[in-house]
Formats: C-alpha cells, structure tokens, sequence
C-alpha cells in the first residue's frame, strides 16, 4: 500500500524547487469505456502540487481537469477507471495534540480500493472538493446543518451536540448570515451564493489539506464570485490548506493561484508558477489561451486570437504531440510522429513542447 | 406541517361530496329502476303482478321521489352509517359488504407491502448494477410480469398449488372453515388460501414498480449532490440508501397513492377466476342489476379509500420532499 513511487517513475522528480510536496501524480491513464468507444480522459498525468498552496488547473473543456481531480478523490465511476498511473499522497501524521514530529507518511491512492475504508477515511477529511453548481450539488431532502454534520460525525468521533456546534461555528467563518438559522434550512431556500458558502463549509468541515475546487464560482454572478474567491484565499491563508483550483477563467488565475498547470486533451502541457504562466509562456497552447482573452487597455481595433479549431473527441488516439493539429508552430515530420516529453525550461517550470527539447515521452504499455 | 395535513383533509372532503354526487348520478343514469328489472324476472319466471303490487314496490323505494330527495335520503342516512338493503339480496349492504371489503382491504394491503418490499431493492439494485448479467435478467422477468395478465398467473399458481403442494384452492376457506369460528387453524387455512391472490396482484405491480424505481435511481445517481456525498467519504451503501433512493422515491409514492382503487378494480377478473369473497365480483354484478345502494355504497368506499391512499401519499411525500411542504 505505502509502495514508494519516486522510484518507480522518477523520471519527473519534482521540479517545484524549495516546495514540500503533497501529492504527486505520475502517468495518470483514466478511461472511460463507454458505447461508442473508450474515451481516453486522462493520458498520462504528471504534476506536483505544493503543500499549503493554491493551483490552478486550466485547460478548455473536455482537458480532463475534473477527471484529474476525480481520479485523485478516486471518485470516477463506471463505465469510468483509472488504468495505470500512482497518485502519493504525503499526509502529515496526526499524532497527539503536543506531537510536534511532523512524520509525513506516503500512501498510494491509486493501490487502495475507491469505496473502501482507507480510502474513505481519506475523502472528506483529508482532502474534500467543491463541485460547480451550487443549485445541485446539496441534497434537496435534507437540512444543511445535516449535511455538514454527517462529515463531522463520520470523520471525528464528536457527538450530534458538538458536530452540530462545529457545523454553525464553520457556516460562520465562511461569512454565512445567522449560521445558527441557516443549519435549519433547506438547499432550497438558500440562494446561489449561500449553498456556494454552505458547500465550502461542507468540505471544510473536517480542516482537510487538500481541497479541490472544481470551477466553484462559474455559477455565480461577479460580485458573489468575488466574495467566495475572496474568502477561499483567506481560508487557505488561515489552515495553510493547499487548493487546487480548477477554472477556465484565466482571470480568476491570476488573482489565487501560486502555480499553473496546463491541461490539454488528458496530459499536463506545462506547469509554472503563475508569473511564469502569464509573461513568458512556453507552451503554444498556453499562448493561445493567454491571447484568446481580452485584455485592459488593448486598442480598439486589435482583434482576440482565438485557437483554431476545437478540441478534438477524446475517443479518437492522435499520433504525436496532441496539440499539433491546431498548433501555429508545428514541426511536420516531428510533433505528429512523437509525443514530446517533459523538459525544464527555468526554475519551476515545465512543458512539453518539440520546441525546447528533443526530449520523447517514453510510450507508456497500457493495457 | 400539520397545516398542510389539515388543508389536505379540507380538500379530501370537498372531493369526497362531488364524487357523492357524480357517482349517485352515474349510478342512477341508465334508464329503468331495480323494479322494473325485478317486475321483468317475475314476468319471465311467469308470475304476474299487478299494477297495485308494482306501485307498492315504487312506494317502498320511493322511485316516485324526485332525484334529488333520493340522492338526500341515501347520503344522509351514509353518514349516519345507514347504507339502504340491496335490492337483490333483500339484506342491509351494511352486513354485505363489510366482510368483503375486509378481505379486499387485506388482500390489498398485503400484496402492496410484497411488491414494494421487492420492488424497491429490486430496482435499487438492477440500477446500481446496470448493464450487468442479472441486470439484464431483471429486465426480462420485470417485462414478462408486466405482460403477463393477472388471471393467467393465477391459474398457473393454483394449478401448481393443487398438483404440487397438495393445497386446496379457489375461495378463502377449506370446506370445512367455510362456517366453522375463528380459531388458529382456520386463519391458518385462511393464509394458505390468501398467498396466491397476493402472490398474483404483487407480481404485476412489483414489474411496473421496479421499472420505475430504476429510471429514477439512475437520474439521480447522475446527480451533484450524489457525487458530494461519495466525497464526504460515506459508504457507498450510504450514499445510495440515504442521498440518492430518497430523492428517487417520489413517483413510487404518488403511485402508491392512486393504486388502492386501481388493485381493487384489477383485481376483480382475479377475485372471479379464483371465486375469492371480494369487493370487486359483487360490486360488478351490483351495477348490472342496478342494485342502486349496494353499488352506490361500493362506489363511495373505494372513492373514500382512493381519497385516503392520496391523502397518505401526499403526507407521505411531504415528509420524503421539505420543497413540497412549503407551497
């Protein structure tokens, strides 16, 4: 189960220099076997993500940036599965109240069991997630004092009393208005930006380390994103908690994240810090989507670039680097025979292009 | 809460006095009386009556009356618990039909308690496991006992329950209960004669029930909120039971409001091939021969049990649904 790792796939030690590492994803295949064929989702994942910071997954639609997140929750559910790839979390030892050993110990979420208890004393207490739409993702039938109460009875042992104390206590560090009504109310009696609150509250109910946030302000209108941004950064600041925040909303980028990965088409294309991202860009793709939106300030008659074509079906294998049928640069001969491998371009940044390096990804065998 | 059952109750009773009215009405509408009918089996049997003995019997039942001061007279004696005689069996309906909805109310009952406690885990189940090998054989044996007709089971199963287990069948008694007290045997005899009919109708609803507990599950289990539960780190049991069944019960339980008529009137094919003592054979030969109170009477019963089994869904999924309480 704590099988080490690094050493079956160190060919991408981390590179985030001078950062403890949480989670460590490497060649990450989930497929889905459907009807009409088998969608490759996630092909070949590789990323680190930073203890106690906040990154920021970015991509179009279909990237597999859900999926990723899914499959590190190992929450993907047929007709999907993770084929091969090794997700280790490094989780701090919780010892007594005075051990102050900080024993990290790795385990291999992808050798334990999805529904099993292992895996699921993990979930909701060590690392949690916040879905999109906030209409859906409370259950209608029950109070949201309950549904907060029901991680909090499940994970740390207190009685209803208590749990339901933590519960108003966490409704009122999110900025929710009379936490002590609202665990009485219903989903449905609660507008956007309060299920929003309510949900945070949900996955922060049990201080998990990592949190996923899965484009949870997509839904809402600005000054209410504004406000649920506002106080997710705050949060991560006060329990030193690490996000990964999933948006398309490069915007959004710029003002949480610490570090950007890149997604294209189920595979990292490049992960940097978040200056890195915006102002020396190496990756095309990640160019392309920095031109595709407006900027302050741009004159009138500039027009926005946007990326030819569109993501192709994840059903249908692409010879090569994934990006090179929409790619402005692309090497005839090179990028559509092979698929480039990882290669450092400055410190803490990463990406796969034929244009830094020569580097080939090694053909993974998956079944 | 209590405000809206109360409401309910309002509304059950505005319903229950125009189905008083409707139904009399129905009742009444075909030309010609119970007098008439009877005047005709005298004739035929070759008696003769006499214009005198005719306006006796239109005296006695007072089919002189206009229909409104009938309609008067059998309402406000049904509340009073005074359901008229039967024309036909020259007896109160009141001794009629209270063993006969008894059994019907049992039988009912029973067979819905046998079809929801399979259907429910049957549909949970070919929904959790979809597209899988007993998946699909749920599917085939679920078509077959929605196409089967409920008369051709039963006479399968009494077939079987004669040639195999040795069982007596059709009625609700051996020979020898038929008029003997109650005691444990005779209840005993009395189970053993019951398991077909409820066997037969829980088939057919238990097919129909699970077909929809599986649609619904399936929509939900698509749901946000499913995925929110899995990552609260529950149980998939858990999950399932709890956040996603919960919310896909609703139709189960509307249904299960408007099927206590409905068994009752499909059951009466069965009650007739089995020669079971029900509601339904009576009630049906009740408005051949104009029989006006004893059919007027069965009317109001199943209405009332109809308005009842609503009023118990809609309570019921008030108390499943908090969006429904607060209309």
């Amino acid at each position: 189960m704590n099988q080490t790792i690094s050493s079956t796939s160190d060919k991408a030690a981390s590179i985030l220099e001078g950062e403890d590492i949480i989670l460590k994803v490497r060649d990450l295949h989930t497929y889905f076997y459907t009807d009409i064929g088998v969608a490759r989702a996630l092909n070949g994942v590789n990323f680190d993500i930073p203890r106690g910071k906040v990154m920021g997954m970015v991509g179009e639609s279909g990237c597999g940036k859900s999926v990723t997140a899914l499959s590190i929750m190992r929450m993907v559910t047929k007709p999907g599965r993770i084929v091969q790839g090794d997700i280790a979390l490094f989780r701090k030892k919780k010892g007594g109240e005075n051990d102050k050993s900080q024993i990290i110990e790795e385990i291999n979420l992808t050798k334990l069991e999805g529904m099993g208890p292992v895996m699921r004393s993990i979930r909701g207490a060590e690392m949690s997630m916040i879905f999109q739409e906030p209409m859906t993702s409370l259950n209608p039938s029950y109070t949201i004092g309950d549904q907060i109460m029901e991680a909090i009875l499940l994970h740390q042992g207190v009685d209803k009393v208590e749990a339901e104390k933590r519960a108003i206590n966490i409704l009122d560090g999110v900025g929710m208005a009379n936490p002590a009504l609202v665990v009485k109310r219903y989903p449905h009696e609660l507008s956007g930006g309060m299920r929003q609150r309510a949900m945070i509250s949900l996955a922060l109910s049990c201080t998990p380390s990592i949190l996923f946030a899965d484009e949870p302000t997509t839904a809402l209108d600005v000054t209410t994103e504004a406000q649920i941004l506002d106080l997710m950064r705050d949060l991560q600041g006060r329990i030193n908690m690490t996000i990964i925040f999933i948006t398309h909303n490069l915007g959004v980028v710029a003002q949480m994240c610490d570090y950007v990965t890149v997604m294209y088409l189920g595979r990292v294309v490049e992960q940097a810090t978040v200056d890195d991202t915006f102002y020396n860009p190496k990756h095309p793709y990640t160019s392309s989507l920095l031109r595709s939106i407006p900027h302050v300030g741009s004159r009138q008659k500039e027009r926005l670039m946007p990326i030819r074509g569109v993501v192709p079906d994840p059903y249908s294998a692409i010879k090569g680097c994934p990006f090179h049928p929409r790619c402005s640069q692309v090497m005839r001969g090179k990028c559509d025979a092979q698929v480039p491998g990882l290669t450092v371009v400055g410190k803490s940044h990463t990406v796969r292009c034929f244009l830094y390096s020569d580097t080939v990804e090694e053909a993974s065998n998956v079944r | 809460m209590l405000n809206y059952i109360f409401r309910r109750i309002g509304y059950m009773l505005v319903t229950l006095a125009i189905i008083s009215v409707v139904g009399y009405l129905i009742v009444e509408l075909p030309p010609g009386s119970y007098v008439e009918f009877e005047i005709q089996r005298l004739r035929q049997q070759g008696g003769n009556l006499s214009q005198d003995q005719i306006t006796a019997l239109e005296l006695r039942y007072g089919l002189n009356d206009p229909i409104y001061v009938r309609f008067w007279k059998w309402i406000s004696g049904f509340v009073r618990g005074d359901f008229g005689e039967s024309f036909q069996y020259r007896q109160e309906v009141k001794d009629l039909i209270g063993q006969r909805l008894m059994f019907t109310i049992s039988i009912s009952i029973f067979s819905l308690l046998l079809a929801w406690g399979i259907a429910v885990p049957l549909g949970v189940y070919s929904a959790t496991h979809r597209y899988t090998l007993p998946d699909y054989i749920i599917t085939v044996l679920q078509f077959l006992g929605l196409s089967i007709p409920s008369f051709l089971v039963a006479l399968v199963l009494m077939v079987f329950a004669q040639r195999t287990l040795g069982q007596q069948v059709g009625g609700l008694f051996s020979d020898q209960y038929q008029t003997a007290p109650w005691s444990v045997a005779k209840f005993i005899d009395l189970l053993a004669h019951l398991w077909i009919p409820i066997v037969v109708i829980a088939f057919g609803s238990t097919a129909g029930l699970s077909r929809i507990m599986r649609a619904n599950l399936l929509d939900v289990l698509g749901m946000q909120y499913v995925q929110t539960a899995r990552s609260k780190g529950l149980t998939e049991n858990v999950v399932i039971w709890k956040h996603a069944v919960r919310n896909a019960m609703h139709p189960l339980i509307m249904i299960l409001g408007g099927s206590l008529p409905g068994i009752i009137s499909g059951e009466t094919v069965l009650a007739i091939v089995m020669n079971i003592p029900t509601v339904g054979p009576m009630y049906f030969t009740a408005q051949l021969n104009q029989d006006l109170y004893l059919a007027a009477s069965f009317l109001m019963f199943l209405s009332i049990l109809g308005v009842l089994g609503n009023l118990l869904a809609d309570i019921a999924l008030a108390w499943v649904d908090p969006r429904i309480r607060y209309e």
